[in-house]
């Protein structure tokens, strides 16, 4: 008869620190995703207006969109992750069917104008290079394709992390531009701004742009399809913050580049490619380039986060599956939704003729008036005890979520008012 | 198991008039059904036409019953809610509601155990369809007639019916039947805490395999998550458990009551309970523990002590335990009454001194006359014996030489304390290889 009684050999302990690198990794993602993906080239455009125009006066802007999008995407994991529900099925739940498909109409609709943007960025970015947008766009779309329909969950957040390190190209360009830090810092603390219509309008296009209604709907569904517990949430929390905190850096970075060299020499732009050109001669070739690298690695990871949002949402809103695991027999109407909204982006870019600007200043406008609704659905979610049993939120909380709902209403009634008076 | 919603329903519906009992099948039903989505907000009137309020949700009460009945309204009189007692009701239709009387008792409405309301826990929330093996979202809920009552008697899951109730007017509230289901076909997760339901939900339940019900409670978050296991018998709920991964089990057991989590980590096999029981902090795992059993607790207690990396770690203390003069035909009917456990392959046979001489497979058993002793069957191959503080290693290398033969963990005194099983080394290794995974992965 066999006997095995061997002495016993001591089995080498791997250490906690190391323990809790795997399970920080394990849960990133969300955070730094859903954030970087807001400084997609609408957001660059508008950072780089910001800084052309305002030089580093209105950075502050910045810093308290920087702190909205800290407070509510850290919401949005939590509702996620605490429900397992996304943010439209959850307003259907909780508001009611015309509410929840009033939401995700308006959603659909925005996430395909900006959508568009995306694409027309990487077209502008391709110019930039020499190449034609019947290349870059078409190669775009079969990317974003590719990687959604046949990554896995995980694969798909590896390539999105890659992606996310493009964005270091604007630290470094914003090096390159020596600019005034005294100034970068007094322009973020002090509050100070003309008020005029230009003004206030890029004020909110600023807060819109950072905190998109499309990636508040994202950072809560992609919560629930990486299928996090209640016990990542202390980590889940250091995701979201690093990640909207590098969302206002790189922000800070644009916005100060533009500064040192665009404002110093009163040259005034529209977009971000715009800008990217008239970096050339003020700060080199090098710094160009860096700009509309940064400008195509933003464009594709935002292209790719829209249509995933937008699926998400209408699957949600149906109480379908929606999950990146699941193939697209399992989950049709998750791949239809990501298909169609990405052809028919690409479709919009492409058309000789179509009237761009209306629909980029449509969207804005769209995204913007979203997200008051959404920011409140949220705040009522948040303090529902039935829904968010002990992760409710607390009286400090609600006076925060409140009084940030409260100054991102003030910015859009002051830039419908001026809209209005033309 | 994934089938279309559509013939996922023809299936339900085919199933239950199987069974000849799908009450949507009676013609008076499907003509009388009031779609509930359509009903609320809509004017409830006395026996003379005089406007009482509007609806603002219906009150159903859950428990022995299949079809939950009405057990009252909640109107908007002006600016208050009232209750108005479901024996009020004479008529409803897809219009209005009127109550039999002119005289109506207004009353504060309270939240009463076992009972839910329609609008505000049920429309638009989640529920199970059991036969899609998916959690979806009600479009809509039918009311009927039926037994003396108004009940909810069908649900309806469809897109369709979910974009009509979008549209203004009447059109809203028009029912459409063909995409009804009947309403025992669904579990409903509305939260009725303290109720014991032997209701159509659990039934339909108990014909789910144990790995289904685990992913559709993965599926599910808090309160729904709770209703769920509620709703399960307790066996296969256990057997559920089994199937979950780690992480969401804990977080499951969390949500739970310490008597239901000792409940059903009582009914788990011992090594699947240690496992879990080994995950959890301290506190929660005593108060868990002391929950159980004096005998069980003291057994799992024993277990979770043990070093996940050792022998002892993964081992199950379930054990067929035979004598060498006992006969092949013990043993066997040994095997048959054991036949749900994961060790039934076999028994362990042991001297008189309590000490391992051999396993004996069941192969073996059935090829011997029954009257035979075990002490006749004793050969090769033997069993490896290990001990409980036996290296996870050494076990495995162990495994990988004698392939095929069991492996039993015996004391210092060699008697059988406990058995490794193929299944718990391979989830051994994954455990281990996936936390190697990440230490490469994080350039470690």
């Amino acid at each position: 008869m066999a006997e095995t009684v061997k002495k016993k050999t001591p089995v080498q302990p791997i250490s906690p620190k190391k323990i809790r690198i795997a399970a920080l990794l394990a849960v990133m993602g969300p955070g730094i995703i859903a954030g970087l993906s807001d400084d997609d080239p609408a957001g660059i455009t508008t950072y780089s207006v910001l800084g052309a125009n305002y030089g580093y006066q209105m950075l502050w802007v910045l810093v308290a969109s920087t702190i909205a999008l800290i407070l509510f995407q850290d919401l949005g994991a939590r509702i996620g992750v605490v429900t397992r529900q996304g943010l439209i099925g959850l307003v259907r739940q909780k508001y009611g069917a015309r509410s929840g498909t009033l939401s995700a109409t308006a959603l659909i609709v925005a996430n395909i104008g900006t959508m568009t943007a995306e694409f027309a960025g990487i077209a502008a970015a391709g110019q930039l290079f020499g190449v034609s947008r019947y290349v870059t766009v078409p190669i775009a779309v079969f990317l974003v394709s590719f990687l959604v329909l046949r990554g896995s969950f995980k694969r798909v957040e590896k390539v999105f992390f890659i992606l996310s390190g493009v964005f270091l190209a604007y630290v470094i360009a914003g090096f390159m531009s020596h600019p005034n830090w005294g100034e970068a810092v007094r322009g973020m603390v002090i509050p100070s701004m003309p008020f005029n219509r230009d003004a206030i309008y890029i004020a909110t296009a600023t807060l819109g742009t950072t905190l998109a209604p499309w990636g508040l709907a994202f950072i809560q569904s992609y919560a629930v399809d990486k299928r996090l517990t209640r016990d990542d949430l202390k980590l889940l929390r250091v995701d979201v913050w690093t990640g909207s905190l590098l969302t206002g850096v790189i922000g800070f970075f644009v916005v100060v580049t533009c500064a040192a060299t665009l404002h110093k020499n009163n040259i005034s732009i529209t977009d971000a490619s715009n800008a990217a050109a008239a970096l050339e001669p003020l700060a080199g070739k090098l710094a160009k380039e860096l700009f509309a690298i940064g400008l195509i690695g933003a464009a594709l990871l935002a292209a790719s986060i829209l249509p995933l949002s937008t699926a998400y949402s209408v699957s949600d809103l149906t109480g379908r599956p929606a999950a990146l695991d699941d193939g697209p027999r399992e989950a049709p109407l998750f791949y239809a939704t990501f298909g169609a909204i990405t052809l028919l982006s690409a479709a919009l870019i492409l058309i000789p003729g179509a009237p761009l600007i209306t629909i980029l200043v449509v969207t804005q406008v769209l995204n913007a008036c979203l997200l008051l609704p959404l920011l409140g659905y949220m705040y009522g979610i948040a303090k529902d005890k039935r829904l968010m049993g002990e992760y409710a939120a607390t009286p400090t909380m609600k006076v925060i979520y409140g009084v940030i709902i409260s100054l991102v209403a003030i910015c859009i009634a002051c830039m419908l008012w001026f809209t209005i008076r033309g | 198991m994934k089938t279309s919603p559509v013939t996922g329903i023809n299936t339900v519906a085919k199933k239950l008039s199987g069974r000849g009992d799908s009450v949507l099948a009676r013609k008076n039903i499907r003509n009388s059904l009031v779609s509930v989505a359509g009903l609320i907000g809509r004017p409830v009137r006395d026996e003379s036409g005089r406007l009482i309020g509007k609806l603002v949700d219906i009150v159903v009460r859950h428990g022995e019953e299949t079809y939950p009945p009405v057990s009252g309204l909640i109107v908007r009189v002006g600016q208050s809610k009232s209750f108005i007692s479901g024996q009020h009701i004479s008529k409803f239709t897809n219009d209005e509601i009127r109550l039999s009387s002119t005289k109506i008792d207004l009353v504060d409405f309270q939240r009463r155990d076992g009972e839910s309301l329609l609008d505000a826990d049920v429309l638009d929330h989640q529920i199970v369809d059991v036969n899609g093996l998916r959690v979806v979202r009600s479009s809509d809920l039918y009311l009927a007639p039926l037994d003396r009552e108004i009940r909810v008697v069908g649900v309806d899951i469809s897109f369709r019916s979910f974009i009509r109730r979008i549209f203004p007017g009447a059109l809203s509230r028009r029912p459409t039947p063909e995409h009804v289901v009947d309403w025992a076909s669904v579990a409903s997760l509305a939260d009725t805490s303290g109720v014991v339901r032997t209701s159509g939900s659990r039934a339909v339940l108990s014909q789910l395999r144990a790995a289904d019900i685990a992913d559709l409670i993965e599926d599910l978050a808090g309160r729904e998550q709770n209703a769920l296991i509620e709703l399960l018998d307790p066996e296969l709920a256990a057997d559920a458990l089994e199937e979950m991964e780690d992480e969401e089990l804990q977080g499951l057991l969390r949500g739970l009551s310490s008597e239901r989590a000792a409940e059903l980590i009582a009914r788990m096999e011992p090594d699947e309970s240690a496992e879990v029981l080994r995950d959890l902090d301290d506190e929660h795992r005593e108060s868990i523990l002391s929950s159980m059993d004096a005998k069980v607790a003291s057994d799992l207690r024993e277990l979770v002590s043990f070093d996940e990396a050792l022998a002892g770690g993964i081992m199950t203390t379930h054990l067929l335990l035979t004598h060498e003069e006992d006969t092949v035909g013990a043993a066997l009917k040994m095997l048959i009454e054991n036949r749900e456990r994961d060790i039934s392959d076999g028994v362990v046979v042991v001297d008189a001194r309590g000490r391992l001489i051999d396993h004996i497979q069941v192969i073996e058993l059935v090829a011997a006359k029954s009257s035979a002793l075990l002490s006749t069957l004793i050969g090769a191959p033997f069993p490896t014996a290990v001990n409980p503080d036996t290296p996870l290693k050494e076990v495995i290398e162990e495994f990988a030489d004698n392939r095929g033969s069991s492996i039993i963990v015996v004391d210092e005194k060699r008697k059988p304390v406990g058995r490794i099983l193929a299944d718990d080394l391979v989830d051994a290794l994954v455990a281990q290889s996936a936390s190697r995974g990440f230490a490469q992965g994080t350039g470690n």
